[in-house]
């Protein structure tokens, strides 16, 4: 009975992640929709760099980079690290901010 | 009237069963019917005749020409279609339907129809277009080839040595970049086998991004302004801005790269 409860509860918890909802928030914190067309994140219709739609599906991040979430949360850091010459700037985001961001972005599939 | 509504809906139903279930087998192990290779190969040489029809064939007899077919045949040609003596590679053993042997070819068809076939490709066969990869003189220059090739002996066909004559500069654009030819060259350069790019049928996969309003967008690669004569530069040489970049070097000449370009920039 206990067992089916925690199972319970841990299912409730999935339905609203709150890595999800708080990557959510702070794609929109950092500004990240200027830049990029950003499914469910209010205003982000950004042309800058190629829309984030299916992101989770794409296959190179960045064109140079194998999509993975670890990958993902790196090239949110430092971009520069793998495209030198990119426009996309380094935001200043922490490793923890960066891999809520990747949970969101990787609901978009 | 009611009759051929339900014969037309069970037929409509039975044909939506074999697709979902499976039951056709694609495999290239399993060849046609022979009722059903007779009826694509027959279909494909008369669609074949027809656009034939309206190719003027140049003076095919001079050496020259002959002599460039044989380098070209060797470099392009060869690892499927094999030679006097010569069997095609392991991969091309395996396609179905197999590619035929040209020294037959050679005494069957009219130079304007192989000349067709080699410029246009054949769909489902694995018979590629060459029109973005040679030109039209190149492609003269096989179909002079073949009848040589046809009367030579395995011994004549391995010993001759043959060099590429080196291209004549046709890869500088010549003409005003057309959207319209742009879009015919994305499908020959199977661009939507990494990007999906609207209207243009085929996989569409999500390797590298959508091409959705790519004419609006600001950065090209995230590294290069966007403009139609940067993406003519970027398509060319993909590396030269973005060194790890994994959108390969598609060895486009400079006219597709622009026309490209053109088709890219009405994607708004």
């Amino acid at each position: 009975m206990r067992l089916a409860l925690l199972f319970l509860v841990l299912i409730a918890g999935c339905s609203k992640d709150p890595a999800v909802e708080n990557g959510r928030l702070l794609l929109r914190q950092f500004g990240c929709g200027a830049c990029h067309e950003i499914p469910g994140v209010a205003a982000a219709d950004g042309r800058v760099g190629p829309p984030l739609t299916a992101i989770a599906s794409r296959v190179y991040l960045g064109g140079t980079v194998p999509n993975s979430p670890e990958n993902m949360a790196r090239f949110i850091r430092r971009p520069q690290d793998f495209v030198p010459r990119t426009a996309m700037p380094d935001l200043g985001v922490t490793e923890a901010h960066a891999r809520d961001m990747v949970a969101y972005l990787y609901t978009l599939k | 009237m009611k009759i051929l509504l339900f014969v037309l809906a069970v037929s409509a139903a039975g044909a939506a069963a074999v697709v979902r279930l499976g039951l056709y087998d694609i495999s290239a192990t399993d060849q046609h019917l022979a009722p059903t290779y007779w009826l694509l190969d027959t279909a494909m040489k008369y669609s074949v005749r027809r656009r034939g029809n309206d190719i003027e064939v140049p003076d095919l007899q001079k050496a020259d020409l002959v002599r460039n077919g044989s380098a070209l045949y060797r470099a392009h040609c060869e690892h499927c279609h094999g030679g006097p003596g010569v069997a095609p590679a392991p991969f091309a053993l395996g396609m179905t339907p197999a590619p035929v042997p040209l020294v037959h070819t050679a005494r069957a068809w009219r130079p304007q129809d192989v000349f067709w076939v080699v410029k246009e490709g054949i769909k489902m066969t694995g018979m590629p277009a060459w029109k973005y990869r040679m030109s039209d003189e190149e492609m003269w220059a096989v179909v002079a080839f073949l009848p040589a090739m046809a009367a030579m002996t395995p011994q004549e066909y391995r010993s001759e040595k043959a060099e590429l004559t080196p291209k004549s500069d046709g890869r500088i654009a010549a003409k005003a970049p057309d959207p319209a030819r742009g879009r015919k060259a994305v499908e020959q350069y199977a661009c939507v086998t990494c990007h999906a790019i609207p209207g243009v049928v085929g996989p569409n996969f999500p390797v590298g991004p959508p091409l959705a309003g790519v004419g609006s967008r600001v950065m090209l690669g995230g590294v290069l302004p966007n403009s139609p004569e940067n993406m003519a530069l970027w398509l060319r040489a993909p590396q030269a801005f973005a060194p790890r970049s994994a959108m390969p070097n598609l060895g486009l000449s400079e006219q597709d790269a622009r026309d490209i370009a053109a088709f890219l920039a009405t994607l708004k």
